[in-house]
């Protein structure tokens, strides 16, 4: 699944990115975003905004077309 | 003397540091990229210079601030680093540590937000941390200055001793390249810059590195030479890239260093900053409160504190002021020409601007409280999907909210965009939203004509200046620049109730600029207009119709007549608007010879109608960005094509947006 599926408050694995453009690829990797880490969905915009996901205690906003790209795996 | 860079992630209080150690007033704000260009300041103890570069993640540039680092590091002397960390961050802080400590100058680590770090279950040793990277480790608070001084003390100590460059084993692929890059560099004509840095930063993807290293060896050697070891580390790894790997063996090394140094315990607690986000960032709520925001901003501008601020000051110039003066130069015996020229010219046209000294620094007060405060950062994600549906996307919203204030700094806050199309449509965009120097006439024919209506009229005119700026993205975005695909990914730092000092100096930081411009612009212009006015085809003392302002101010006229005001006296005094936007209000005190706003307004409700002063103030919004934007934009863009072009379209959109509104108003029986 990708991580625009997932709901609000629920955090997953990210386990492929590498379907998205490379300079986003990089600015996430400035963040530490990598596959293998964990990201938490805290808000949305409305109409397919920007998603607003923490990671390591950082906020970030990312757009709905790349949330489609990241590929994740939900926790239990 | 000696230079120290300062070099950070955004966020991390970088200016407030450096405004501590040099005391001196920088811009501090609280989303990435206030630092466009590098400031210089001098440090306290007079002892050297301190450099204060723009916040990045990586030395390997994404966008024009970025680059600005490693064209430093390559190109410009310096002694030591003082590297500002975020201690609630440091996995990715030390990204940048480490790339730093490749280089192999004196470094000192200034250990910033531990209290953030504590609040979130993160205890630090620095001892052990500075152990692990050979390099001091100081504990600071960069808002309040605690630790600074004592990390100062390190640094001059600092100095004396040789430094090792950090050497980290990239693994048999990547050293192979390095090696083999390093066979075939001039390393003779590179003896100041540390070698296997280059190397590193040239696999990693750098492009001001390898821009650089194609001044020394040619492109086609380059390209084959990243390409082989490309392949290589793809065989024997499984791996997507060199800049992958190398940024992999650097996580180990830090998740190694941070097992001795870090520990975690669990904390368990709503943040203030998730309380507030749920509000701001609300699904619904977030663009209407992002409004309300604004609105109140205008209101607090206009009617509750700001326009009663300014007609006292107005009743003092145009009063006591005055009255001061004339005895005064009655007392020296001066002429009836340099009378005129003191009470006429410079009072009028010097007093007349800076009355409104209250409202802008109110509105500079809400700008500042807005960077400081971390909101700029969320109104970028609140505003993102209108901004990517006109081609632009939501990181533009900054430079345009900075615009307000004044659009010299709007058009510079441009460089922390990526994409170099986005950049220069908003680039092109900022002067059309209404800045401070505007406020003076809007405010002067508000008051003569909408009393009691301010706040909502001149509310309108903001709304008319980002509508439009929405519309022509639109048409630029399609029309002038082929599409390219927009990066948006924004940090949201954390909210902080700003500290009244550094909210007060980035106020006055930014205002000063308004009245210095009182004491050059403005003060020239007066002059010349009153001259101008003073005298004409016929010799000195003329009637002000006969004066060489009003055969100038004539010519124009013809052409200003659809708009409503076909008089010399606008024709002038728009002329003259182009030296700064608040000089229309100067020429229009002299022109009217008005000893106060009052008296002003009161002969402009003769020359104008409610629906013509309305197209003069939309006309004034939009005709021509002011002298100093057109320098800056030249200088951002770097093309005298596209610099003519911000001027151009200005005129021809201010024209036929003001057409319409007179010729459409008279027909709707305004």
């Amino acid at each position: 699944m990708s991580l625009n599926e997932l709901k609000l408050g629920e955090s997953a694995i990210i386990v492929n990115l590498s379907t998205l453009n490379k300079y986003i690829k990089r600015r996430l990797l400035d963040f530490g975003i990598l596959e293998g880490e964990e990201v938490l969905l805290k808000n949305r915009m409305p109409f397919h905004g920007p998603f607003m996901i923490e990671h390591n205690g950082q906020m970030l906003g990312i757009r709905y077309k790349e949330a489609m790209q990241i590929e994740i795996e939900r926790q239990w | 003397m000696v230079n120290i860079a300062l070099v950070g992630n955004p966020n991390t209080g970088k200016t407030s540091l450096f405004n501590y150690l040099t005391g001196s007033y920088e811009y501090v704000g609280n989303w990435s990229g206030v630092t466009v260009e590098k400031k210089v300041g001098t440090l306290k103890d007079k002892l050297g210079h301190l450099i204060d570069l723009p916040g990045i993640y990586s030395l390997s540039p994404l966008s024009k601030d970025e680059s600005v680092v490693s064209k430093f590091f390559i190109s410009e002397e310096f002694n030591s680093i003082i590297n500002i960390v975020d201690a609630s961050q440091l996995e990715r802080n030390l990204v940048l540590t480490i790339q730093l400590l490749e280089y192999g100058k004196p470094l000192i680590i200034g250990l910033n937000m531990s209290d953030v770090a504590k609040h979130r279950g993160i205890s630090l040793n620095e001892e052990k941390l500075s152990e692990a990277l050979h390099t001091p480790v100081v504990s600071i608070v960069a808002r309040t200055g605690e630790g600074c001084n004592n990390m100062m003390n390190y640094m001059t100590s600092l100095n004396t001793k040789p430094v090792e460059q950090l050497t980290l084993n990239y693994g048999k692929d990547i050293e192979n390249g390095i090696d083999q890059l390093l066979s075939i560099l001039p390393l003779e004509d590179i003896q100041h810059l540390p070698h296997r840095w280059l190397a590193l930063q040239f696999f990693e993807g750098n492009v001001v590195i390898r821009n650089y290293l194609e001044t020394l060896v040619s492109k086609e050697l380059l390209d084959k030479l990243y390409q082989q070891t490309e392949a290589e580390l793809k065989k024997s790894n499984h791996i997507n890239s060199i800049a992958q790997r190398i940024y992999q063996i650097r996580k180990n090394y830090i998740t190694t260093i941070l097992e001795q140094s870090v520990s975690h315990e669990k904390q368990q607690q709503v943040h203030l900053s998730d309380r507030i986000d749920a509000i701001v960032t609300n699904k619904y709520l977030g663009m209407p409160i992002f409004l309300l925001c604004m609105l109140f901003m205008f209101k607090l501008t206009f009617d509750w504190l700001g326009t009663p601020l300014s007609d006292l000051l107005d009743q003092f110039i145009s009063g006591r002021l005055t009255d001061w003066i004339t005895i005064l130069l009655n007392d020296l015996g001066t002429s009836q020409f340099i009378q005129s020229l003191v009470l006429d010219g410079i009072v009028a046209g010097v007093g007349g601007v800076l009355v409104f000294v209250p409202q802008i620094f109110i509105l500079f007060f809400f700008i500042s409280f807005l960077e400081d405060s971390g909101y700029m950062a969320r109104a970028a994600l609140v505003m993102d999907k209108l901004m990517e549906a006109v081609g632009l996307n939501g990181k533009a919203f900054i430079p345009m909210i900075i615009g307000f204030g004044c659009n010299v700094p709007g058009v510079m806050a441009a460089r922390t965009i990526e994409q170099p199309k986005e950049r220069l449509i908003t680039i092109l965009l900022t002067p059309l939203m209404s800045c401070s120097a505007r406020l003076p006439v809007y405010a002067l024919f508000v008051g003569a004509f909408f009393a009691g209506h301010q706040t909502i009229i001149v509310f309108s005119l903001y709304l008319l200046g980002i509508t439009l700026a929405l519309l022509m993205a639109k048409i630029f975005s399609k029309l002038l620049l082929k599409s390219e695909t927009s990066i948006f990914v924004v940090e949201l730092p954390p909210y902080r109730i700003p500290q009244s000092k550094t909210l007060l100096r980035s106020t006055w930081d930014k205002g000063k600029g308004f009245i210095r411009k009182a004491g050059t612009f403005i003060f020239g212009g007066s002059v010349i207009i009153w001259l101008l006015s003073y005298a004409g085809p016929g010799g000195l003392g003329v009637e002000m119709d006969d004066s060489f302002l009003a055969v100038i101010g004539g010519l124009f006229a013809p052409i200003l007549a659809p708009l409503g005001f076909g008089t010399w006296q606008a024709g002038a005094s728009l002329l003259t608007g182009f030296l700064a936007k608040e000089v229309v209000v100067s020429s229009m005190n002299i022109i009217y010879h008005a000893p106060n706003m009052d008296s002003l307004q009161g002969l402009l409700t003769q020359a104008y109608n409610p629906l013509s002063s309305f197209t003069f103030i939309v006309f004034i919004l939009l005709y021509v960005p002011c002298l100093a934007t057109v320098g800056t934009i030249k200088k951002e863009t770097g093309s005298t094509k596209w610099t003519y072009f911000a001027v151009v379209y200005a005129l021809i959109l201010a024209y036929i947006i003001a057409l319409i509104i007179y010729q459409g108003g008279k027909l709707l029986g305004f």
